[in-house]
């Protein structure tokens, strides 16, 4: 019989693999509306969720490339993130939860957050600069959030793998 | 580990196996291999004093403390 909190991550797992495709589904639109957009003008006008970026386009080849990069690299490194969080669901044992296997794993997801929160970052900054140029970019800074979730996660990561090493440490103790 | 077990010494002193040695103790097999092979961690005070009940010697006679270089 399975316990409450195995159902929880079961669901959980489940609801990480959408996120996970819808993710990476957002990433390949992105990249493919870009594409289509530097043959069709028009098409800059209804990117991905019909994100209209055509005075951007208009003001800047380079820009408007910059900005689909950081749309790009986000949503595939949110995805990946995503991914990692499916690896650990599916490895994590309820028997025997504490492994070093795991501990690196939620260390990890805690790197590639504040990769997301770096590239957020910087995303902000252009469209700021851009917003200043009167592109009809509006300011919205959303990058605060992300490094706040790494740090949690990294804190999760690292108290994790005390309990790890407590685990191991009493699994010697004879 | 700076910490030396000389369980196998001992048990060759007192003409003593592994076996006879877990049931006296009361400790497992697999338990008392982490202990010689020096994997252990840790020793719990009961577990040493059944230890030495056993093999009638001190703590000093099993456990041995060598500079780590």
């Amino acid at each position: 019989m399975k316990t409450q909190t195995e159902r929880i991550l079961m669901v959980m797992n489940i609801l990480t693999w959408v996120v996970f495709i819808g993710l990476a589904i957002q990433a390949g639109a992105i990249l493919v509306s870009y594409g289509v957009s530097i043959v069709n003008p028009a098409a800059s006008k209804h990117l991905y969720k019909e994100i209209d970026l055509s005075s951007l386009k208009q003001f800047g080849f380079w820009h408007y490339t910059l900005i689909v990069s950081f749309m790009v690299a986000m949503a595939a490194l949110k995805s990946y993130v995503a991914y990692l969080v499916i690896k650990v669901l599916s490895e994590i044992k309820m028997v025997n939860p504490f492994t070093m296997e795991i501990a690196r794993m939620l260390e990890r997801i805690s790197y590639f957050i504040f990769g997301v929160w770096i590239i957020t970052l910087f995303y902000d900054l252009h469209i700021a600069w851009l917003a200043k140029q009167e592109v009809g970019m509006k300011e919205n800074y959303n990058s605060g959030e992300f490094i706040f979730l790494a740090g949690v996660v990294y804190v999760i990561s690292q108290i994790f793998k005390k309990g790890v090493e407590i685990q191991s440490e009493n699994e010697l103790t004879v | 580990m700076a910490i030396i077990v000389n369980v196998d010494v001992m048990m060759a002193k007192r003409k003593m196996s592994l076996n006879e040695l877990s049931e006296k103790v009361g400790l497992t097999l697999a338990n008392l291999s982490i202990l010689k092979t020096g994997k252990a961690k840790a020793i719990r005070f009961s577990t040493l004093e059944a230890i030495c009940k056993v093999l009638d010697c001190q703590p000093g006679d099993i456990l041995e403390y060598t500079e780590d270089k």
